[in-house]
């Protein structure tokens, strides 16, 4: 178990650079740089080409990506250009934000995968199956931000069941249980509208691997020994099923991200995906750089958690 | 005797592609939705033919926001543009570009698999390494980032950007099937027949992913329509000059017009949906005729 | 000068292991095999799974890298064959065992048979599907099922559609591995006595690979015995059959079933006394590993895996 967790891990790094190397190259290439957007335009080009050449920005890319890194790994993503502010900064509630949405989002979706699955493959070509195949079918072929919009638009402007925007009520005191509750009641429709939408892969997983487990011998053993049909269930079938759902959270991170861009943009969340696409607007490149090296890693990361917890609960998977 | 090889007449077999599309009009939902697309398309791209792409988004000030009526059939935007018209063109050019992509990524893909999986050993880790770097990177934001510093931004590099992107999920599948082919006596007979590598993976290895391939690639195109849209609804997609259908999509983030406007984002919604779910109809049913010819052996 | 000789051939897989996955052993598949082959004769090589046998074969023909040793082939190096430029390519050719997976599904069969001809041979379509018709007959098949699929032959005509494409070049020696194991019994020997008559129309040497000695008692001029990657014995098959001398051979060759049933009673009390004597002596034959010991030389054709005296 623990060679594959130091292999696994070692492989992370070159993955980790390449990633950064990535990114420096998108720094390279984005127009302009720092300067050229908050300096006033009456000051001399000279004096900017010196200062230019102070910052060390004509060094060689080498030089400039080691520092760079440097920076990166002391905590330090830059100055944001746009607010004034040091990236880390702004970064800070936008990713607490995501973080609940996320956490929101994965506990609404498993309770939905979980019983759903469950039934669809317990029950597998029964009507209530079908019902349930229909949906993830439906659910494969709908894209996010479109069920999203409809959401929105239903339970949020015409229903008025939900707020249409932001991640708390102003005004509210923080720290307060209303300020919690608020908290609760803003994520709540975002987080929904991702999990319906994102929950057929583990219904459908699950139900291929309950299908799948129910013909097996120990089963079968297990019934021809008098075990009841819920119990044959409860203690042979799921515990072999659920385990792996609950280690595939790691490469939900990365389908996560990807929906959080959406959903953050539609719902008017201040979290990272929003501040993705704001900082494309503004043109603010330290922060665009900084939230897709946030992303980049955190997905590589939970890749590797996943693969690791799974090569601990499912031995096949385990790569060489 | 000496011509009797000529005389004789060869008895054809049907060939596997035959045998797939007669299990494929036996399905109804598939055949309805395959004459749904084509259709579709067919009216999509013969009347954008007939459309002026610059007409249409050209601004009208006296007319915007105009509801569907006698002289908008599904009314106007806040430019005052045909949302009709819009809605066509959308079509096309969100159905051109997610075929571009789907056919580039196939390309790439399956070469990519076939050599990987063909070859194996170190050449296949060093490749399934790369693969999985690709694969862990979320799709939309490398593709936003991508798209926001490209200097000279248009159709073709916003296509490239997606391909670069999405060639791994078909190399990945191409990669594991062509593991289990080339262990099979076919593969070390040609070997032994004296083919070279290359006239293996393409004339030996290849008809024998291409179910998998087709199947694959029909479902990826119901995906990059969404993908398509879904970009160009951020912003990062088609210039607002050649709309698409996630443009149209895209004016819904102004509360105003998701709220009251809804025939400017619905009936794009509604074309998504449409061709997403006929495209995967006839995807899901190709592989069913396939898996079925597996079954007959 | 024998026709294809093999010198000291070893074909040794690595095992991987540890973190950064290095090579930390190797298993000796084919390790230090010698065999030589006349020219129109049939040699076969004997064996369980494992014992290397086909691995030899298909190393000869390249199929798997040979880690040490030399194939020689009517006088010509040939250890490298895929790599080689000259026709010992189109000269060797081989049977595969599975007819089932050893032609390609997808592929009618005109583009099958039709695969060598098209990469050594510059034909136009026409004479191409004369070549492929003509060789269609020449196996028994109609030519007018150029244009079928796999598929829709049997295993029997399957193997000829094989043995069809492996002598489409005009080859001297084929390697034939385990070529009527997956066939009904009824069909071996159809498919074993259509490989004898063009062996003697063609001119045709053949490496016979099999563990069924019956069959190899039926085709094989010579014969050699392989356990673990070693030869233990070789010799004609009248050495082989009537003057075993290694106990393993003993052993296999009492194995072979008679079909006189007043024998049966003598025939089971003989195996279980050579079983008797196999357990006994197995360490007399067989090294600390288990493994074969170096061949002597019993007669001029004989020779069996012994220790040295002394």
């Amino acid at each position: 178990m623990w060679k594959f967790s130091v292999r696994r891990t070692l492989i992370m790094i070159p993955q980790i650079f390449l990633l950064s190397i990535l990114i420096f190259v998108l720094a390279q290439l984005m127009p302009g740089d720092a300067l050229s957007g908050t300096v006033d335009p009456n000051v001399d080009p000279e004096r900017l080409d010196e200062i230019r050449e102070q910052m060390g920005w004509n060094d060689p890319w080498h030089e400039q990506y080691a520092r760079w890194m440097g920076g990166v790994l002391q905590g330090d993503l830059g100055q944001s250009f746009r607010f004034k502010m040091p990236v880390t900064e702004l970064i800070g509630q936008r990713i607490v934000n995501s973080f609940w949405l996320s956490v929101a989002t994965l506990i609404l979706t498993y309770l939905i995968a979980i019983p759903l699955g469950i039934t669809s493959g317990r029950y597998s070509d029964t009507f209530r199956d079908q019902l349930i195949t229909g949906y993830t079918y439906v659910g494969f072929a709908t894209p996010l931000f479109i069920f999203a919009l409809v959401m929105l638009w239903i339970f949020g402007f015409q229903l008025g069941w939900f707020p249409t925007s932001g991640s708390v009520e102003p005004g509210v005191e923080p720290g307060t249980f209303n300020y919690f509750m608020s908290k609760v009641y803003h994520l709540l429709l975002p987080a929904l509208s991702m999990a319906l939408i994102t929950t057929y892969g583990t219904i459908q997983y699950l139900r291929n691997e309950i299908i799948d487990t129910k013909q097996k011998d120990f089963i079968l053993t297990a019934r021809a020994k008098g075990a009841s049909e819920s119990r044959v269930y409860n203690r042979h079938i799921f515990r072999n099923s659920l385990l792996p759902i609950a280690a595939f959270f790691g490469f939900e991170i990365t389908n996560l991200i990807g929906g959080s861009i959406f959903i953050e943009n539609i719902f008017g969340y201040p979290g990272m995906g929003q501040l993705l696409v704001e900082s494309i607007s503004l043109r603010d490149y330290t922060v665009l750089t900084a939230v897709t090296l946030i992303f980049g890693v955190a997905s590589i990361l939970g890749a590797l958690l996943s693969d690791i917890i799974l090569s601990i609960v499912d031995p096949r998977i385990r790569i060489k | 005797m000496e011509n009797k090889a000529e005389e004789v007449k060869p008895i054809k077999s049907p060939s596997g592609f035959s045998i797939i599309w007669r299990e494929l009009v036996r399905d109804k939902l598939a055949l309805i939705s395959l004459i749904f697309l084509i259709l579709i398309m067919a009216f999509v791209y013969g009347v954008s033919l007939v459309l002026d792409q610059d007409e249409i988004v050209t601004v009208d000030l006296f007319s915007i926001y105009e509801p569907p009526g006698e002289e908008f059939i599904l009314g106007t935007d806040y430019g005052g543009r045909d949302v009709f018209g819009q809605l066509i063109i959308g079509t096309r050019n969100s159905l051109s570009i997610a075929i571009i992509v789907t056919v580039l990524t196939g390309i790439i893909g399956v070469a990519y698999g076939l050599i990987s999986g063909y070859f194996g050993g170190h050449i296949d880790n060093i490749m399934m390494r790369i693969l999985d770097f690709f694969m862990i990177l979320p799709f939309t934001m490398i593709v936003i980032a991508f798209v926001a510093i490209v200097p000279k931004y248009s159709i073709t590099t916003f296509s490239l950007i997606m391909t670069g992107f999405l060639w791994m999920g078909i190399a990945r599948l191409i990669r594991s099937k062509a593991l289990q082919e080339k262990e099979l006596d076919y593969i070390q007979a040609s070997k032994t027949l004296g083919s070279s590598n290359f006239k293996i993976i393409f004339t030996q290895l290849l008809p024998n992913v291409s179910s998998l391939i087709i199947v694959t690639m029909t479902l990826n195109l119901a995906a990059n329509i969404g993908l398509e849209s879904g970009l160009s609804f951020l912003g990062f997609g088609f210039p607002e000059s050649t709309p698409s259908l996630g443009t149209l999509l895209s004016y819904a983030r102004n509360p105003q017009t998701l709220e009251f406007r809804w025939w400017i984002w619905v009936p794009a919604s509604i074309m998504i949906l449409l061709l997403m779910l006929s495209i995967n109809n006839v995807g899901q049913a190709l592989k069913r005729a396939t898996d079925a010819r597996q079954r007959r052996g | 000068m024998s026709y294809l000789e093999v010198k000291d051939l070893k074909v040794h897989f690595p095992i991987k292991g540890g973190v950064f996955g290095r090579t930390v052993a190797h298993i000796k598949a084919v390790d230090g095999v010698n065999l030589s082959i006349e020219k129109g004769k049939t040699y076969g090589l004997v064996g369980e799974s494992g014992s290397g046998k086909t691995t030899t074969g298909r190393a000869i023909i390249g199929l798997n890298n040979i880690t040490a040793g030399q194939v020689i082939f009517d006088g010509e190096d040939i250890t490298n064959i895929r790599r080689a430029k000259s026709d010992a390519r189109k000269d060797v050719q081989m049977i595969f065992q599975d007819p089932y997976s050893s032609l390609n599904p997808k592929k009618r069969v005109m583009d099958i048979i039709s695969e060598p001809l098209r990469n050594f041979e510059n034909l136009s379509r026409k004479e191409e599907r004369i070549r492929v018709q003509e060789l269609l007959e020449l196996v028994g098949l109609s030519p007018e099922s150029i244009l079928k699929y796999p598929h829709e032959f049997s295993g029997g005509q399957r193997q000829r559609i094989g043995i069809a494409r492996a002598i489409a070049l005009k080859p001297k020696l084929i390697i034939a591995d385990e070529p009527v194991s997956a066939l009904d019994v009824s069909v071996q020997a159809q498919v074993l006595n259509f490989m004898k008559e063009i062996q003697k129309e063609l001119d045709l040497t053949y490496l016979f690979i099999s563990h069924d000695l019956g069959v190899i008692k039926h085709m094989c001029d010579e014969i050699g015995i392989m356990y673990k990657g070693r030869y233990v014995e070789e010799g004609t098959a009248e050495d082989i059959f009537t003057n075993p001398q290694h106990i393993y051979t003993k052993r296999l060759v009492a194995a072979i079933p008679d079909i006189d049933p007043n024998k049966r009673e003598e025939k089971r009390k003989f195996r279980e006394e050579v079983k008797k004597e196999y357990d006994q002596s197995f360490n007399d034959y067989f090294d600390e590993e288990g493994l074969a010991y170096k061949l002597q030389p019993v007669s001029d054709t004989h020779q069996v895996a012994l220790p040295e005296r002394g």
